[in-house]
């Protein structure tokens, strides 16, 4: 059964948009992981990983996530999450997650928040 | 369905992660026939995947031979889910668990993962494996959502 996440970079001066389409699972771990290195050696300051048609994430999908959490501290990126659905955020919320990521309704009340940093 | 008593769906998917997604959509159309809220329906998926993935992961050790058995039981007040699996991991682990250590996780002191029993506690409103001693050997978790609140 393929299900593979979908994965695509934009770039908003020194911040990577990183849609994703599709499930987050443990599938999705190679292609996330990937698209993070190079958005890092692309310079990328600030992260936002923009979720589109993510009707399932799992476990395993948010452990990937909290991987990533931990490489964007190291490297002092500020990393953001938008376009949850209210289940997600919820879920998100119930691990902890939401203490160490800003969650945005959208891609551009994210950037509004870089950019008045 | 309301008032004309007890529904049973059975399905068994391969013990291949993916197919968990077929009970997902299953259940939620049970949930749906009971009135079950949108918002509950939700948490019913996320639930019923985390607990076929465990199935999967550790009661068939990702051996596609093997099937993963849900069984989804329709009342007028409640939802009732038992998983069964081959059991293969042994005994399973208590479902008395902690809020997940992120922090522990970020900074490399826990191992990542470990979250979706307490996902699964916290969104149902009974979770827990049961003893079933005419199926030696299987593991059994069993959830259940109440109707309580809901739609009628």
């Amino acid at each position: 059964m393929s299900d593979e996440v979908q994965v695509s970079v934009r770039w908003d001066a020194t911040t990577a948009i990183i849609d994703l389409a599709g499930d987050i699972t443990n599938l999705a771990e190679k292609p996330i992981n990937q698209v993070c290195r190079t958005a890092t050696e692309d310079g990328a300051v600030n992260i936002i990983f923009n979720f589109r048609q993510n009707d399932y994430i799992n476990s395993a999908g948010i452990a990937i996530l909290i991987g990533v959490v931990t490489e964007a501290r190291k490297r002092n990126q500020t990393l953001m999450m938008t376009g949850l659905s209210s289940h997600f955020q919820k879920i998100f919320r119930m691990v902890g997650l939401t203490q160490y990521v800003e969650l945005y309704p959208t891609v551009e009340e994210a950037l509004t928040a870089v950019n008045s940093d | 369905m309301h008032p004309h008593g007890r529904r049973v769906v059975e399905l068994k998917i391969p013990s291949e992660l993916g197919y968990e997604k077929i009970a997902r959509e299953a259940v939620a159309t049970v949930a749906r026939r009971l009135n079950f809220s949108q918002e509950k329906i939700e948490d019913i998926k996320t639930a019923v995947s985390e607990a076929c993935t465990n199935a999967i992961r550790y009661g068939s050790g990702f051996d596609v031979r093997m099937k993963v058995v849900v069984i989804l039981t329709a009342d007028d007040d409640k939802l009732d889910i038992l998983i069964k699996d081959p059991g293969v991991a042994g005994v399973p682990p208590p479902v008395d668990v902690d809020i997940p250590d992120i922090y522990g996780m970020i900074t490399g002191r826990r191992r990542l993962g470990g979250m979706g029993l307490y996902i699964i506690k916290e969104l149902v409103d009974e979770a827990g494996f049961v003893q079933d001693s005419d199926d030696e050997g299987s593991t059994q978790f069993r959830m259940v959502i109440y109707r309580v609140g809901e739609g009628e």
